[in-house]
């Protein structure tokens, strides 16, 4: 293999590709990123079993092949090569790869081909095409409440489903939970339901955010695994076994309060008095006629409050919640009016937008010790 | 009432929990280990141990006894998670436990309705719902508990009466018995001691005479398997720490500092998780002939914060500049701050979605 690119193409590509990349398999292939050069097309493929990742590299190609190198060692050495044309050359007698970039000159050994897996070719039993930016979108605004937990294999993924014209995801960390849904505008030929790995969907959302220039992404669902192709992006998962919580029961049917208030002011407020809420102080709001009072305490740093006008009447309340949470929730609703549901103070709080534009959060308080 | 202790301990646990992650590495030798040419073995699954591989042995003779072996590096993250649903498990049956690292835990069976069945439901449960398979011992102290859930590992359940357990281990090396070493055994046998039955019948004044007055009638006691059996439900750390061997020892001081300031942030990363802070800090230094020395200082205020931890490390450090190479650096956080004043919410307050 032989090829000669730009060491700002291979940097660049390289980033996504090494985030995929294992950080600690037994298997030493799997830490590596491999290339795969042939007439037409140079690409970069990482996985780490769970997640793999197909991205192409502009490259001239001077002589086809393949070679596995060592994601982490190549990243730090694209990050310090001079700016300018590079070459890069399998040299099998060697079992190393030579890196020429003006006058630097690199020797990699490369790790065993054999040991790299082949990834998924894009397509499947069901294929559906989604607008990119839709499917995106909607995927930015759940997967914060996704669990990062792996001793719980179910929430760390997102549902993510679609029939007719409607897209939904789902994520919940068993602390907060986000239903995203998604108009579109041409109805999906044939829908699906998936659990997927939300550190896939997020990377796919990073590469599409990134510029890969793409209108549509195409979903394969197969028995374990799905491919979405964004242009000449791959990226390929597994799926989560088992039952994804069934959330629509627990959402309560009817709020003690619906109170509709500016959701930049709300959010300018928690962010604030939020600095004032450390090592695992709560956000307290006080709910009286006509004012929301947003405070936190931490013994030893220091007290914050803020009042805001809201339209609250009925007997006064108190309710806790995590500061990250909260913020997490209120950021989700971009902009306009939020519509903030509560019940009581250790029943969930509901943040809906109130725009109508199909996005709701769940949030489940802290307990107060008044 | 009559005393009855359990001891619970996982079988090979981190490599079973390495195993449920990836399933792959099923029925091969798996040992879970740093990869540095002076790593240790951490633990090793029992394909694995039918070559002779051990913990703490070093991982280069590990793979030397076993050159198939796959070396999977320690994520204790995963198996702190693993750890904690077992305990929670286990404090579900019985009310008093003294939990001794992340695979094992005393649990006080006193006055237990039928604790075997109880015990044996444990495991069970234990095994459903996170797939780690448990030995246990049962006795009417720690010792006996100890020892017999070791007996018949993996999935071992055994019963012994102190008496039982004197009978069934009589022709036993001395080193079974946890807190007689591999020092004190070589000296035992230089004795003539061999067995266990042979240490529990020499007299307490010939033992005394050859390991002195306090730990010769030990160590007959511990071969007539008397122990406490009391055990101590919570076991708070007074210190914690995190150090490191380096590959080759480090002469240059810069690169000295690169790793207390790694070890810094990974120790106040610890202690910002399990929200404490502490007064002393400390570091360990080993240097290539093995001087070991330790430097203290400490501060006003609590801290868990990096800046300050590595600050005062380095002060240390440099004060101390160490004369040869060095081979190990450590950093240690110790005079906690009360942990009541420090939580200002209690554990649970965050309340959750039933799933």
């Amino acid at each position: 293999m032989k090829l000669s690119t730009t060491s700002s193409e291979l940097l660049g590509q390289l980033q996504t590709a090494s985030r995929v990349a294992s950080t600690r398999s037994a298997v030493q292939a799997l830490s590596g990123v491999q290339f795969q050069a042939t007439a037409d097309l140079v690409e970069l493929r990482a996985t780490d079993m769970e997640v793999g990742l197909r991205i192409p590299l502009a490259a001239e190609v001077e002589r086809e092949g393949t070679a596995v190198l060592p994601a982490r060692l190549l990243l730090d050495v694209a990050r310090q090569l001079p700016s300018g044309s590079l070459t890069l050359e399998l040299r099998p007698a060697e079992q190393d790869v030579e890196i020429i970039c003006g006058p630097a000159k690199f020797h990699l050994r490369t790790l065993r081909t054999e040991d790299f897996p082949p990834l998924p070719e894009p397509g499947g039993d069901q294929i559906v095409h989604l607008p990119a930016r839709a499917f995106t979108e909607t995927i930015a605004k759940v997967a914060r409440s996704a669990s990062r937990d792996e001793t719980r294999p179910i929430l760390t993924g997102i549902l993510v489903s679609a029939s007719g014209t409607e897209l939904r995801m789902v994520a919940t960390d068993s602390y907060r939970l986000s239903v995203k849904e998604t108009r579109l505008e041409v109805p999906v030929e044939a829908g699906f339901e998936a659990n997927v790995p939300a550190r896939a969907l997020q990377e796919l959302e990073r590469i599409v955010a990134s510029g890969a220039e793409a209108e549509t992404i195409e979903i394969g669902v197969r028995a374990n695994q799905v491919v979405f192709r964004a242009g000449d992006v791959v990226l390929s998962s597994r799926l989560i076994d088992g039952q994804f919580p069934n959330y629509r029961q627990l959402l309560p049917e009817t709020y003690e309060h619906e109170l509709n208030v500016a959701g930049d002011e709300l959010v300018g407020v928690v962010r604030r008095i939020s600095l004032m809420a450390q090592k695992n102080a709560p956000l307290r709001l006080s709910f009286t006629e006509g004012e929301l009072t947003i405070s936190a305490q931490t013994p030893d740093v220091g007290e914050a409050s803020e009042p805001l006008p809201v339209p609250f009447t009925g007997e006064p309340f108190e309710i806790g919640f995590n500061p990250d949470f909260l913020r997490d929730g209120l950021e989700s609703v971009e902009s306009g009016d939020v519509v903030l549901k509560l019940i009581s103070p250790l029943r969930p709080g509901l943040i809906e937008a109130g725009d109508g534009s199909g996005f709701l959060y769940l949030i489940m308080p802290i307990r107060l010790n008044v | 009432m009559a005393r009855l202790i359990a001891h619970l301990d996982l079988d090979a646990f981190y490599a079973t929990v390495e195993l449920q992650r990836r399933p792959e590495l099923r029925g091969l030798p798996v040992i879970v280990s740093g990869s540095g040419p002076r790593a240790v073995v951490t633990t090793a699954s029992y394909e694995a141990r039918r070559f002779g591989v051990g913990s703490a042995m070093p991982t280069s003779r590990a793979l030397r006894l076993c050159p198939d072996a796959v070396l999977v590096p320690p994520d204790f993250e995963a198996y702190r998670a693993v750890s904690q649903k077992v305990m929670t498990l286990v404090r579900g049956t019985v009310d008093v436990v003294e939990v001794l690292g992340l695979d094992e835990a005393y649990l006080d069976l006193s006055g237990m309705h039928s604790p075997k069945a109880a015990m044996r439901r444990l495991v069970t449960q234990i095994r459903e719902q996170t797939g780690m398979s448990a030995s246990v011992g049962i006795g009417p102290n720690t010792l006996v508990a100890k020892v017999a859930s070791d007996a018949e590992k993996p999935r071992g359940f055994v019963v012994l009466t102190r008496e039982e357990a004197c009978l069934r281990f009589a022709h036993a090396s001395p080193s079974l018995v946890p807190g007689i070493g591999a020092k004190t055994a070589e000296k035992l046998e230089r004795l003539g001691i061999t067995t266990l039955q042979q240490l529990a019948a020499t007299p307490g004044e010939v033992l005394a005479q050859h390991f002195g007055g306090r730990q010769g009638p030990w160590l007959r006691s511990r071969a007539r398997f008397e122990a406490s059996d009391q055990i101590t439900p919570v076991r708070v750390a007074v210190s914690e720490s995190r150090e490191t061997t380096f590959d080759i020892d480090v002469t240059d001081g810069e690169e000295l500092a690169a790793a207390l300031r790694r070890l810094s942030e990974n120790l106040c990363d610890g202690l910002a998780r399990h929200r404490r802070s502490g007064r002393t800090i400390a570091i360990k230094v080993r240097l290539d002939d093995w001087t070991t020395v330790t430097r203290a200082r400490t501060v006003e205020q609590p801290t868990n914060d990096v800046e300050v931890v590595y600050d005062v490390a380095r002060g240390l450090l440099c004060e101390y500049a160490p004369s040869r190479p060095v081979r190990l650096l450590g950093v240690r956080m110790a005079t906690f701050a009360d942990e009541a004043e420090d939580a200002p919410r209690p554990p649970g307050g965050q309340l959750a979605l039933p799933w």
